[in-house]
């Protein structure tokens, strides 16, 4: 067996599924914790402000506007870009089928993937140095953010190097990678991407049943 | 004579006669064959002087291929110079990258680097005049400073890919093989073409978010005369000293140009002319290395060659007697104050000596 069968085949499917249990894990656990009884009389829908609590942060807060446009702009470039690429790229819908789904979807352009590549690139550049030259990011920012910020990296630009599809050792190493990554994952802070509506739906809720905008 | 040799006399005779007239009548044969050559029945006949009557003409292949080689102009059935037979503008680009670019880059690189470790044991590290005095001065908003690290790791990225794609054939080749290199170089022309965008966006913010204060003002003669302070006695200059603002005016300018040439070297179906696209390569190999060259010096007095310089970039901000040091002009100005040096540093100040 090659490294690139290894790292494509047993290794994927072990970390595929670490990663599948591993956040499911950490998801259920986040949401049997509960939360204490408001014994206090509902001046508004605690349902409705998860939603709002949601869709709200979706937007920055005009008095931050100024301030933050830039990386609220590197944020959208960056994960926009990263689920783009990630999904959308005729490499990994080939790789999603054979490997998972058994089914394909359709693809970006060659160029409409190296946009979106560029843009992600260019996102997650602007929040890493953001996260070292911002005073209060730097106090808040401990090595599990700095390791999984450079882990998104290397899979980002180990992909992009393997483009030419010539060379299987360049495939190889991005496909370790990605193992790397799917086992971070779930015990990391890259959980973000699906605890974030909890948090925001837990903060939204509260302010909603007090009958405020989250 | 007996009349047995006479007959054996009258056979040779005859055999001989036998010989001469078959080859006689094969060379009648050749010659009846050669005066029946025409043209078919069908064929076409055109005037005399539609054909070629010299095709080979009157010049020997010498003279021909010298005049092909000086560029003469014809009209070859497939070229990529329009009415020109070969491209002599290829050789001319072949000979200057191998014999100087290929040759000379890593040199150049190389004595960049010896300057440099030169430099820092001679001079050492360039430590507060004063020490740190523990106050802070703000020098760098944050947006300046994304813009900077933007354009650091865009270039950073670059250059490492770009100079495998100069120098690994060279370089790299004799050192990890053919292989190998083959995998680094596929893997550095995707990343130097994927990175290209990033660079040229990254430098486009730069050259807008630092063009304040970076033009040339009188207080850089004087700095340019005391050499930076190196020959002695102290420099003063405003936010950006000459050497800042000379590094500026470098990444803006050989970045346009680096810009427009890998543009071109990426889309090569912008221009037809070839001569543009051998220029660009040229151009954006000398532009990589000087822009390389200059790069590191930066990196090295923005962090271990000078004391404090690296938390303006880090931090937004530099201890007070820093910018007294380094930007008088530019403290006097944001804070009013004498930038006249307190040489009685309070305890903490020697804190950050080293």
């Amino acid at each position: 067996m090659s490294f690139l069968e290894l790292v494509e085949g047993p290794l994927f499917y072990i970390s595929g599924t670490i990663f599948l249990i591993g956040a499911l894990w950490r998801l259920i656990g986040i949401i049997r914790m509960g939360r204490k009884k408001d014994i206090s009389p509902p001046k508004g829908s605690a349902v409705a402000g998860f939603f709002k609590g949601n869709l709200r942060h979706f937007f920055p807060r005009g008095l931050f506007a100024e301030r933050t446009w830039m990386h609220v702009l590197g944020g959208y470039g960056f994960h926009l870009g990263l689920f783009a690429v990630m999904f959308f790229a005729a490499p990994h819908i080939t790789f999603f089928q054979e490997r998972i789904f058994g089914f394909g979807w359709p693809a970006l352009p060659r160029w409409g993937f190296i946009i979106a590549a560029e843009i992600a690139f260019a996102g997650l550049i602007v929040l890493w140095v953001r996260r070292f030259s911002d005073p209060v990011m730097r106090m808040i920012s401990d090595r599990d953010d700095h390791i999984g910020s450079w882990l998104t990296f290397l899979v980002m630009l180990t992909g992009c190097l393997a483009m030419q599809e010539a060379h299987d050792i360049l495939r190889a190493i991005h496909m370790g990678i990605v193992d790397i990554w799917l086992l971070y994952f779930p015990f990391s802070r890259l959980m973000h991407a699906f605890t974030f509506v909890l948090s925001r739906g837990a903060t939204g809720a509260s302010y909603g049943r007090k009958g405020m905008n989250p | 004579m007996s009349l047995a040799q006479k007959n054996k006399s009258m056979r040779s005779g005859v055999l001989l006669a036998v010989i001469l007239t078959v080859i006689g009548l094969v060379f009648a044969q050749v010659a009846l064959a050669d005066s029946s050559v025409r043209p078919p029945g069908n064929a076409i006949s055109l005037p005399e002087e539609a054909g070629p009557s010299n095709a080979l003409g009157q010049r020997s292949d010498s003279e021909i291929w010298r005049d092909i080689y000086g560029g003469v102009v014809a009209n070859p059935s497939s070229s990529t110079a329009t009415g020109q037979l070969m491209q002599i503008l290829g050789d001319d680009w072949r000979l200057f990258r191998t014999n100087y670019i290929l040759k000379y880059s890593h040199w150049v690189l190389l004595g960049v680097i010896g300057a440099i470790v030169a430099f820092f044991l001679i001079r050492g590290r360039i430590t507060i005049r004063g020490g740190r005095s523990g106050k802070m001065i703000a020098r760098f908003s944050m947006s300046h400073r994304i813009a900077h690290w933007f354009l650091a790791g865009s270039f950073i990225l670059m250059g490492l890919s770009g100079l495998i794609i100069l120098l690994g054939r060279p370089l790299l080749v004799p050192l990890i093989g053919k292989e190998a290199n083959a995998v680094m170089t596929s893997a550095a022309l995707q990343g130097h073409n994927l990175f290209g965008p990033v660079f040229i966006l990254s430098l486009l913010i730069v050259t807008f978010r630092f063009m304040r204060g970076n033009f040339f003002q009188w207080a850089d003669m004087k700095w340019i005369l005391k050499g930076g302070g190196l020959l002695g006695g102290h420099a003063s200059s405003n936010h950006y000293n000459f050497g800042e603002k000379t590094w500026y005016w470098m990444v803006v300018l050989i970045g346009l140009v680096m810009s427009v040439t890998g543009m071109l070297l990426e889309f090569p179906w912008l221009v037809d002319t070839l001569a543009w696209h051998q220029i660009s390569t040229i151009l954006h190999a000398i532009g990589a290395i000087i822009l390389i060259s200059v790069a590191l010096g930066h990196a090295y007095i923005g962090t271990i060659g000078m004391e404090g310089s690296i938390d303006s970039m880090l931090r937004g901000e530099v201890d007070e007697n820093w910018a007294k040091e380094h930007h008088d002009l530019w403290y006097e100005q944001v804070t009013g104050k004498s930038a006249a040096l307190d040489e009685t540093p309070d305890a903490s100040a020697k804190e950050g000596t080293s």
